[in-house]
């Protein structure tokens, strides 16, 4: 039998996304569907003294009005523990916190309708003053919460969320550092950029159940918030699969409209339907985190990290969103991929009067990498060794333990770094580089490099996957999964491990995914676990199958099982023409057992010996099972006239155990590095006052097909796929667009000899300025 | 009256309807003949997702009052695959892994289509300049321009 794992194999869904048959939640109508619109808070930060639907009401064709009144005291969040309650409000109660903040929600006949009555519905508020600026907010701003983190030791207002972790002796290893430097890093607020406008289309039944379908990232992380929020048993709420035009974080945890297309439809007992204006997506939906880090880093004289000082503070908008998150994930890629003997780091997250944030790709990972691997380079260069001698003098090698007690099992850092350095000819263009940074040249080059390092799945609802294998009479196979396809080609990977199970081509085996009726539990398309942990549990289920197929063979054939190998649809004796179909496996099985066909089930938990993830508050407790490794190399072009910044080329050397699939790989790779690409030189969103000021496409400048990168790919293998064993892959699918953000500011760098320490890197703003270090 | 009877011909198929004068071709597309692989993903002519064929070339679909292309040839994803059969541009798209999400795709898979009508032998700095109007956020536009590549060398080798 060929291999069916580790091929290129295109993706299954693909013939249904070419020809418009894939259906996304944008497209679904239903008989009888109303059509949903959300009045907004135009202010910041205000009380809501009246809200008066009466007249609205009164429109011809207005079915059903919400308020907060129909939803008081309703309260979600991205995170929603004894420490971090949820905070954010589907519909504002009696104060609104962000522009945007939805006030009240409308289903009409048709849209114009809908419309209309937003105009129609009369909000009385009275403006409270607001706070935007994130060290405003700690230290002067107006409270926006009224509780706040009791065991809070600083005198900072507005703190959201708090993570603190430290080890080794920082104050030794400051003492007796050969040189140290302290620089602060910003990243910008950026926005996901997913095509597919959120929305949600919900219909609630005369038998009391709720049919949702919506643009997310899991429906079981999905039905739990519609469930919890509304009240109703998880039963009750059936989340239906549509297609995922893009998430990229962006579409996880419950969001309003879901909330309010949903109880819309319990009002009106019709279908209703919700999508987001483009604008409305820009100006008041959740957009990634924008961080600034205070890194102090202590060096011995050879480039050896001695200790670090990190403050991280992030502005996470009116509600916590996942901000108390975010600040411990920026620790746990602090610590990742080098060796920190000493380390004291406190992240905060900070609540302003500005639209909530939520996780995006890489979430923390691209903040911080890009300011640690900034000031590596900068520390290089001070001491006069290249940036490839510091990363191996750093890197984490195998087998190396966490400071939370993890262990990184087989890393592949070091060869990632060496190969990726010969591969791109690093030491010699960086060199070369650099020497022309003063000449007379228009045009500089510039080469940089970037490490990073991402965890595989972790504990957070619902924890765990499970899945089912049928097979047909005809030997064919069919997967129940709970994966829901983001566009990252999990359903594609999971067909390929049932085909290598069970000795069938990709195109013998379909699959029924993301059904929370129809499909068992799955962890979700958000935690970079889904290959592992719902890849695990279909493998299990595959080889449940198996074995039963197996079994009944082995007594047609007068073999025994473990001499029995599958070759399409057909049963082997090894090294013999002897065999059977496997039909007649299947039905002599029925026939023997009451009936039963082949049914394989499936299911895994990652990090078997934890009760729950890792702490927020201090990071403590193991966090995942399996971690990714990444180099990547940017080469870019300066233009020096304008500081148009090119991004020509990168290379990407990656560990992430064993590419199930290559082709959805590269794919990925190349995502991560165009997004990264923006995310370096052109995207922003401009906000002033709560207001966002470029809220379209064409003023937030995504790259385009002629800003393509040239992209190679190493991939580094170090874990095997075997049969009767659980595998091990690794995180691909956001971490690497943190190295390579880095690695394309660093070949700025070294093209130009200017550190920016702010992103977008924006040389014209900055030209003046050169290296706002303290280094000492 | 806001309302009138027009006649669009899609796909080849003649459909007389009532559309409302302020109509996008793309909302009628959508929401009256249920051809739901156009996207709307802007609604402002800034992504391309809604590209479709009029009278062969590439055009925005958001951007066109529907009572504007009565006498036209009007052709969607949907169009494309005659009998099911893939064209081999939507044949590259999969084999070459050019579709990630897929919102872009048909979009995407239209404007190349114009294209190799149009010159059917680009330069990839010309491919590159075609699907300048059609954004996607998964792919980096990588696979999507060796997917059109490879169908340009087919024909020409």
């Amino acid at each position: 039998m060929d291999r069916v794992i580790g091929e290129r194999i295109p993706r299954i869904d693909g013939p249904l996304k070419v020809t418009g048959e894939a259906t996304y939640t944008t497209d679904i109508s239903l008989p009888g569907m109303l059509f949903a619109r959300i009045l907004r808070s135009p202010h910041p930060h205000a009380k809501i003294i009246r809200v008066d639907v009466a007249r609205a009401a009164k429109i011809p064709g207005v079915k059903a009005i919400i308020t907060g009144k129909d939803a008081w005291g309703v309260r979600h969040g991205f995170v929603e523990t004894p420490r971090y309650p949820a905070d954010q409000y589907v519909l504002a109660n009696d104060r609104v916190r962000y522009v945007g903040e939805e006030v009240a929600a409308v289903a009409a006949v048709d849209d114009d309708t809908a419309l209309e009555a937003l105009d129609r519905i009369d909000v009385e508020y009275e403006e409270l003053p607001a706070v935007f600026d994130l060290f405003e907010a700690m230290s002067e701003g107006p409270e926006i919460h009224p509780v706040q983190l009791p065991d809070l030791a600083e005198p900072y207002k507005n703190i959201a969320g708090r993570c603190a972790n430290s080890f080794g002796d920082v104050e030794s290893a400051f003492k007796h550092a050969h040189l140290v430097r302290k620089d602060r890093f910003e990243t910008q607020l950026r926005t996901h950029g997913y095509l597919e406008p959120q929305a949600t289309v919900a219909h609630y039944d005369t038998t009391g159940s709720l049919h949702v379908w919506t643009s997310g990232m899991g429906v079981f992380r999905k039905r739990m918030h519609l469930s919890t929020a509304l009240g109703i048993p998880d039963s009750r709420v059936h989340v239906h699969k549509a297609w995922v035009g893009g998430a990229f974080g962006g579409k996880i945890d419950l969001f309003s409209h879901e909330f309010c297309t949903s109880l819309l439809s319990m009002k009106t007992g019709r279908p209703v339907r919700f999508v987001a204006e483009r604008e409305e997506i820009f100006s008041y939906f959740r957009h990634g985190q924008p961080m600034v880090v205070d890194l102090e880093t202590a060096m011995d004289k050879k480039g050896t990290l001695l200790g670090q000082k990190v403050r991280c503070y992030n502005n996470c908008g009116a509600y916590r969103g996942s901000g108390a998150v975010c600040v411990f994930l920026c620790w746990g890629f602090i610590v990742l991929p080098y060796r920190i003997p000493a380390l004291d780091y406190i992240g905060y997250s900070v609540y302003t009067n500005n639209p909530v944030r939520a996780p995006q790709r890489g979430h923390g990972a691209p903040q911080i990498r890009y300011a640690v691997e900034s000031q590596l380079d900068m520390l290089a260069e001070e001491l006069g060794i290249d940036p490839v001698e510091i990363r191996l003098r750093n890197a984490r090698q195998k087998g190396e333990i966490l400071p939370n007690s993890d262990p990184i099992g087989n890393a592949g850092l070091m060869e990632c770094i060496q190969k990726a350095a010969e591969r791109t000819d690093f030491c010699e263009k960086y060199e070369k580089n650099r020497s022309r940074q003063t000449d007379d040249s228009v045009l500089k080059q510039g080469i940089g490099m970037g490490v990073s390092s991402y965890f595989t799945g972790t504990l957070i609802y619902p924890n765990n996957s499970a899945a089912i294998v049928k097979l047909n009479d005809d030997g064919t196979a069919h997967l129940l999964t709970g994966a829901l396809d983001t566009g990252q080609g999990a359903e594609t990977i999971l067909t390929q491990i049932v085909g290598q199970e069970l000795g069938l081509k990709v195109e013998d085996i379909r699959v029924v995914a993301a059904d929370t009726e129809t499909t068992p539990v799955d962890i979700g398309s958000w935690i970079s676990g889904l290959t592992y942990v719902t890849g695990n549990a279909v493998k299990k289920a595959a080889e449940e199958a198996r074995g039963l197929l197996l079994l009944s063979a082995a007594k047609e054939l007068e073999a025994n099982p473990a001499d029995l190998e599958i070759r399409d649809r057909r049963i082997f004796v090894k090294g013999t023409d002897k065999s059977i179909s496997s039909a007649q496996a299947i039905a002599r099985h029925i026939r023997e057992n009451q009936g039963d066909p082949i049914i394989g089930r499936g299911s895994f938990r990652g990090l078997k010996d934890a009760a729950i993830g890792p702490s927020l508050k201090n990071a403590k407790g193991a966090w995942s099972d399996s971690y990714a490794f990444d180099v990547q190399v940017a080469e870019v072009e300066v233009d020096t006239r304008t500081g148009k910044i090119t991004v020509k080329r990168a290379l990407t050397a990656h560990d992430c155990g064993f590419p199930i699939n290559p082709l959805l790989i590269e794919g990925q790779i190349d995502g991560q590095v165009s997004m990264a690409k923006g995310h370096a030189t052109s995207e922003e969103v401009i906000m002033k006052n709560g207001m966002t000021l470029n809220p379209s496409f064409l003023d937030y400048p995504m790259p385009i097909a002629t800003e393509m990168v040239e992209n190679e790919y190493l991939h580094i293998t170090t874990e095997e796929y075997e049969t009767h064993k659980e595998f091990v892959t690794k995180e691909v699918g956001e971490g690497l667009v943190s190295g390579v953000l880095a690695a394309i500011a660093n070949a700025v760098a070294n093209a130009t000899g200017i550190h920016l320490t702010k992103l977008p890197l924006n040389l014209e703003r900055d030209l003046d300025k050169t290296d706002e270090g303290t280094g000492s | 009256m806001r309302n009138k009877p027009i006649t669009l011909n899609v796909n080849g198929e003649e459909h007389t309807l009532m559309v409302d004068h302020r109509d996008t071709l793309l909302h009628v597309l959508r929401d009256k003949l249920h051809l739901t692989g156009a996207k709307e993903a802007c609604g402002t002519g800034e992504c391309g997702a809604c590209t479709v064929l009029i009278d062969g070339k590439a055009l925005l679909s958001c951007l066109i009052l529907a009572v504007e292309v009565q006498d036209k040839k009007i052709t969607t994803i949907e169009g494309l695959a005659a009998g099911g059969r893939l064209t081999p541009l939507q044949k590259a798209f999969v084999e070459y892994g050019a579709v990630q999400c897929g919102f872009c795709s048909p979009g995407m898979i239209l404007t190349a289509t114009a294209l190799l009508m149009e010159n059917p032998s680009p330069s990839r700095k010309e491919i590159q300049k075609a699907l300048e109007g059609n954004l996607c956020r998964c792919t980096g536009y990588n696979k999507i321009i060796e997917a059109i590549e490879s169908v340009r060398d087919k024909r020409n080798g």
